[in-house]
């Protein structure tokens, strides 16, 4: 068999596969675990969502950004304040994702003028000038934040499914951009922009729309979570941090493929409070390293290291057999 | 404003575009002959800072004289990184965005080792000279600004020493301007790179070390020197000298004027604002600027 065949095998597991993951996680709750594994798987699926996001934009389309906490951040603001403006959860989310979609192409047009490096060191710079701004806007209650007032008693399992939900949006959102000539398109621009043009792509008009869904999907997912923890504020929503983690989610996953994306975010999600806990200093440092290693040794992060095994134990065998036969 | 003010603010501006200078020419030197993005540059900044404050905290150190010390240390330092690091990455002609990832993973390594040594506290080297204030009739002038606007110079003089009068300086300068031709003239392109990364990272340390006498600092002090830097260097055009001059001068007098005009809280967003309006006024943005000359040569 060869790689293609195998590839080509895994690509039909795959959506099966997901379909059995969405369905186990639907069912968590029957096994009654309690409130603070659900919160974790909660949090996860909040970070799924933004980093399948991310991937299109910057897997598919090679558009590293360290700006998308402008898109979580604006999206949890948004939410918050449609609900205390008596919107329901799910326009409350919509608006999220609308004001990101807006600002998305507020931030695209200017930046994608620039290629490659100099776009991700100019999204460092809106990201910064974001917080800053809204450090200091009193509208949205400045630097000490914005609570969000929602009368009823809270359900937890009703944020839970309604992340889900949102997490398997944005996953079919990402199998349907890579399958669609958006997709072939991004991925035509990461590879050589000047040649893409040549072909009749619009390099900006792939780009900004990438841009647009990745930042719907992001600034939704801010809503969601903005719901849960019904309150905002701009270290916590805009944090540098959360755009490194946007951006470290899918890398070390696996930059560029569809389940990448959700295997680092999952890794991410449920490891992160327990390196936090156990070193409080250290975790930035080890993901910095865990970074660094992936670059100069295994660019397509944990899928690519699990398939390169699944090759090496595949020859390996083959080669077993290729030995017993005379 | 009176005319004594705005003398006061012009001399403000000028003392601050030398360190503003002495800070981004480390990131010019290894952008023009490495076509490397720095973005650990933030990093080293802290760590030159941690150094200078080390030295002056327990051996009393002038932290002028720590400044200097920083530079052999710093350049040793980046040496070992290329060694260690930069030289796996595949050489190129254009910044990649492996590069760009390596040097950011580099930074988040640094940053949170210096929140391990030294915790989140802030931290500031007050010296006599801190406080002291020369007056000249009207005008008003901070010492430790005029002597660290001193040693921005003196840096920088050496470094304009060296790439013109030696022969690592003309190399550093052939390979800036065409790697391939460099090489076929005889120029040792990784020694050459290896060296200009040391000395990129020596300049970064020094500033580091120039920006703690000035400013309080924590793990966290690089990241608003790093955005600065690189608008400074975008604003020079990248790879030439002048500009970061030109560059450093332009982003202090928009600073510190701005005070005149915009709520302190706001001035951070300058440096990005300047961005955005180097871009409109350069439709096909910098780096298209760059490519269209490179088509020339």
């Amino acid at each position: 068999m060869t790689s293609a065949e195998a590839g080509g095998k895994a690509a039909k597991a795959a959506p099966f596969a997901a379909v059995l993951l969405g369905v186990a996680l639907a069912a968590v709750p029957l096994f009654g675990p309690g409130p603070n594994a659900i919160r974790l798987l909660f949090v996860t699926l909040v970070w799924v969502t933004a980093s399948v996001a991310w991937n299109i934009l910057g897997g598919f389309g090679g558009q590293v950004s360290f700006g998308f906490a402008v898109f979580y951040g604006l999206g949890a603001y948004a939410g918050a304040m449609g609900l205390n403006a008596g919107l329901d959860p799910f326009s409350s989310c919509l608006l999220g994702a609308a004001v990101a979609v807006v600002a998305s192409l507020a931030i695209g047009l200017p930046t994608f003028r620039l290629k490659g490096p100099y776009f991700a060191i100019a999204t460092i710079g809106v990201s910064e000038a974001v917080r800053v701004v809204m450090t200091n806007l009193q509208t949205t209650g400045g630097a000490s934040g914005y609570r969000v007032m929602e009368h009823g008693a809270f359900h937890q399992l009703q944020h839970f499914y309604s992340a889900l939900a949102l997490a398997a949006a944005a996953v079919a959102v990402s199998v349907a951009v890579r399958r669609s000539r958006l997709g072939l398109a991004l991925v035509a621009v990461r590879e050589d922009e000047e040649g893409a043009a040549d072909l009749g792509v619009n390099p900006l008009r792939t780009k900004l729309l990438a841009h647009a869904v990745a930042a719907a999907l992001t600034g939704a997912a801010g809503g969601v979570h903005a719901r849960y923890a019904a309150y905002v504020n701009p270290q916590g929503e805009f944090a540098f941090a959360i755009s490194v983690a946007i951006l470290l989610m899918p890398i070390i996953g696996g930059v560029g493929t569809l389940w990448g994306p959700v295997v680092g975010a999952g890794v991410y999600g449920l490891v992160h409070e327990e390196i936090i806990a156990a070193f409080p200093q250290l975790h930035l440092l080890i993901y910095g390293s865990l970074l660094i290693l992936i670059v100069l040794f295994e660019p397509a992060g944990i899928v690519g290291l699990a398939s390169r095994l699944v090759h090496a134990v595949k020859s390996r065998r083959r080669g077993r057999v290729d030995a017993a036969a005379p | 404003m009176s005319g004594v003010d705005f003398l006061n603010l012009l001399i403000a501006a000028l003392l601050l575009a030398g360190v503003y200078a002495a800070m981004s020419v480390g990131m010019t030197i290894i952008y023009g002959v490495m076509k490397i993005v720095n973005l650990a540059h933030a990093g080293v900044l802290m760590l030159g800072a941690y150094f200078v404050y080390e030295l002056y905290d327990r051996w009393a150190i002038d932290p002028l004289l720590g400044v200097v010390l920083a530079f052999p240390v710093f350049f040793l330092f980046g040496i070992g990184l290329h060694r260690a690091l930069i030289r796996r990455l595949p050489p190129s002609d254009q910044p990649t965005l492996a590069s760009l990832l390596l040097l950011f993973g580099l930074w988040l390594v640094l940053q949170n080792l210096g929140y391990l040594i030294w915790g989140n506290a802030d931290r500031a080297i007050l010296t006599p000279r801190t406080l002291s204030v020369l007056h000249l009739g009207p005008i008003t002038l901070p010492a430790v600004r005029l002597v660290v606007f001193g040693g921005a110079v003196a840096a920088l003089a050496a470094l304009e020493l060296i790439l013109h009068r030696t022969w690592f300086g003309r190399a550093v300068r052939a390979l800036m301007q065409n790697r391939d031709a460099g090489r076929l003239a005889g120029v040792d392109v990784e020694g050459t790179a290896r060296v200009a990364f040391g000395m990129g990272i020596a300049f970064a340390g020094a500033a580091g070390g120039m920006l703690a006498m000035l400013y309080s600092f924590s793990p966290d002090f690089g990241s608003p020197f790093l955005l600065r830097a690189f608008v400074i260097i975008v604003l020079g055009g990248l790879e030439s000298f002048a500009g970061v001059a030109a560059g450093a001068l332009i982003l202090a007098l928009l600073e510190t004027f701005s005070i005149q005009v915009l709520p302190a809280g706001y001035q951070p967003a300058i440096a990005f604002s300047l961005l955005v309006v180097a871009l409109a006024v350069l439709p096909e943005g910098l780096a298209g600027l760059w490519n269209r000359r490179r088509r020339f040569t």
